[in-house]
Formats: structure tokens, C-alpha cells, sequence
């Protein structure tokens, strides 16, 4: 066997090929920033809760009813996420809480970002707690952590039987569950039972709450479940 | 589902790399994705050669490397896959937070990442 040759050194040549790691997590850019959100929201006394849900499931319509039910006891804001219009932060703002639309223009969620920002609008001195509405999606917002401290997710019966299995991960991340317009479950064919279980068997330590959102029905066990 | 503005975060960081080492040429980046983020392989690989166009990355190859879920169990110390339930009534397996060896609710800590791992640039 002929000796090796002579091995010749390497040096950086014009057009030689640089490989360069990086192991930049690009959602975890996010995750910092909702961290520093949900820091700066306990320093200054804010619990924040997080509303997610299709678009039509009723995150308003529950989001209006806890605001009547507490604000009383607590002082209240509400972001309210949406691609255009205020439409939604405007019925929300009837109550007499302060709201502020946070129109994404296109995005289908909401980001730490963006929350960041809304958070410079408000003076934090004047509250205890902060609802946030996300953008209606069941996708996305699962994504995107915004720093609060709990994370519900709205389902209504009218998406039909299979809405929850459809979507594991979004109820992964979910503290806990409301199951809305629970008086067309009849009319619909849909068993709230069973989606209950379908919740419960993708996360048992969700708490999931049955609600009509249009008359109030079962809001007050939410507020419970959140421990508000 | 936002693949699009996902990866043009990823072109934009890359494009920043490259031009700190005043690079020709992107010849390839690697990601690494996790399976329980929302991102289409496929929808990353055409929103990258859209993106790419009329810059130094264009043309390079895109490397992805996919992450499996892994959870952990605080309870009997379990780390690995999802338990799936396979009712006949789903149709297809569903992912559950619940620890396939003893049942105890577990935490994910692998399988939502969106990494750039390495990029190769000509300088």
C-alpha cells in the first residue's frame, strides 16, 4: 500500500463555503416576548386570560357576560382582536369597561407582539384584570403564547360533534374549555356530554364549563373555573 | 397556516447572517420543524422559493428536518411519544396530554420548534 500523501492544509479561499450554526428558534422570539408580557402584567397587579376559539363560537358574547358578572368585583380591560373593524370591541365597550381593538390586518392571530404594544394604551394602575380576545381560529393562536396567565378556549355545538378531535393541540393548551350554545344542542344532533369527554381525553386537566353565552347560562361556573 | 410569514422571518434572519459575513451566496439552509407546530412542510418550501427570488439565497437548497412530539411525565419520569387514543369513531389516532405509562397528565418539551439549525454561504 503506497504511504499517504502529505495531507495539504485547508485554507479559506475566495468562494470557499462557510457553514455557520445558528439554532435560532423563531417562535421562541414570541415566547420571550409574551414571557416579558406576563411579567410585567403580574408586576403591575394584572391577571391576563386568553379567549380562543372559531370564528362565530361566541369569545364575545362570553367575554361581554363576564364583564357584567364581574366588574364589580374586579377592574377590567379587554383587548380585543379581530382582522378589521371595532365592531366587537365596541359592544364589549357598552359595559363600561375599557377596550381596545387590536386589528391584526391580516394575520389570523394575535402575537405577543401586538399585545405588547396594546398594553402601552392602557394605565395599568386602574386594573386587576385583562381579557384577551384573540383572533376566531382554532389554528393558529395555539402557536403564538401571549403571556397569560390561563388560556380558554371557546367550542360551540353549532361547529358540530367533531370540532375538539379535530383540533388536539389548541385544546392541549387550554386551561379551560367552554362549550357554548348549549341550548341548540338538540336542534344540532350534538351531544355535549361527548365533547366534554373528547376535551377531557386530550387534556384531563382542562375544566370544562357548558354555557349559553346569550343568556348567561353557566358564565358564573367559568368565572369559577378561572377562580375570578 | 402562516407559513408564509413564518418564512420570511427565516429568509430575513438568514439574509441578516449572510450579510454579517458579507457572503456571495446562500447555497442551503436547514430548519428544523416541529411536528406540533402548525407549519406545512410544503407550504414552507414554496413560500421559500417565492421569497428567495432576486436574492443571494436564491436557488439554494432547503434542508428540513422534522420534530416528533415528545412529552414528559412529572409523575413516573416517562419521555417519549404521545399516547394516542384510537377510537373508531375518529378515524385517525388523536394526540392526548396523557402519560401512556401511567396515566398522569404530561408536559410537551419537544415538537413546536422552528429552528434554524446551520446555513452554508459561499464568501
Amino acid at each position: 500500500m503506497a504511504a499517504l500523501k502529505k495531507k495539504e492544509v485547508v485554507k479559506a479561499e475566495e468562494g470557499e463555503i462557510y457553514d455557520v450554526e445558528l439554532s435560532e428558534d423563531l417562535l421562541k422570539a414570541n415566547q420571550r416576548l409574551a414571557e416579558e408580557n406576563r411579567q410585567f402584567l403580574h408586576k403591575n397587579g394584572v391577571r391576563a386570560i386568553d379567549v380562543m376559539g372559531a370564528i362565530g363560537s361566541g369569545k364575545t358574547s362570553l367575554i361581554e357576560k363576564l364583564v357584567q358578572l364581574l366588574k364589580v368585583k374586579h377592574r377590567i380591560a379587554v383587548f380585543k382582536g379581530d382582522l378589521t373593524t371595532t365592531i366587537d370591541a365596541e359592544l364589549i365597550a357598552r359595559h363600561g369597561v375599557e377596550t381596545v381593538a387590536i386589528n391584526t390586518g391580516k394575520e389570523c392571530h394575535l402575537d405577543a407582539n401586538l399585545v405588547k404594544k396594546a398594553l402601552q394604551k392602557l394605565d395599568l394602575n386602574n386594573l386587576n384584570l385583562l381579557f384577551i380576545e384573540n383572533v376566531g381560529n382554532l389554528i393558529c393562536p395555539a402557536e403564538f403564547p401571549l403571556g397569560s396567565d390561563k388560556r380558554v378556549v371557546v367550542v360551540s355545538v353549532t361547529e358540530g360533534p367533531y370540532m375538539v378531535v379535530k383540533h388536539p393541540f389548541i385544546f392541549m393548551e387550554a386551561d379551560v374549555v367552554v362549550i357554548n350554545k348549549k341550548d341548540l344542542a338538540k336542534p344540532m344532533g350534538v351531544d355535549v356530554k361527548q365533547l366534554g369527554k373528547d376535551v377531557k381525553m386530550i387534556n384531563p386537566k382542562a375544566i370544562v364549563v357548558a354555557t349559553n353565552c346569550r343568556t348567561g347560562e353557566g358564565v358564573g361556573d367559568v368565572a369559577k373555573a378561572l377562580e375570578l | 397556516m402562516h407559513e408564509f410569514s413564518v418564512t420570511s422571518q427565516i429568509v430575513r434572519s438568514v439574509l441578516e447572517e449572510a450579510e454579517k459575513r458579507k457572503a456571495k451566496k446562500v447555497t442551503e439552509v436547514h430548519l428544523v420543524i416541529g411536528k406540533l407546530t402548525f407549519l406545512g412542510l410544503e407550504q414552507v418550501r414554496f413560500a421559500y422559493e417565492a421569497l428567495t427570488k432576486g436574492t443571494i439565497m436564491e436557488g439554494s437548497r432547503l434542508l428540513i428536518d422534522e420534530q416528533e412530539g415528545v412529552v414528559k411525565c412529572n409523575h413516573c419520569g416517562y419521555e417519549g411519544g404521545f399516547k394516542y387514543e384510537d377510537d373508531p369513531m375518529y378515524h385517525v389516532p388523536v394526540p392526548t396530554l396523557k402519560c401512556p405509562q401511567c396515566g398522569s397528565v404530561v408536559n410537551i418539551v419537544a415538537g413546536k420548534e422552528c429552528t434554524i439549525k446551520s446555513i452554508k454561504m459561499m464568501i
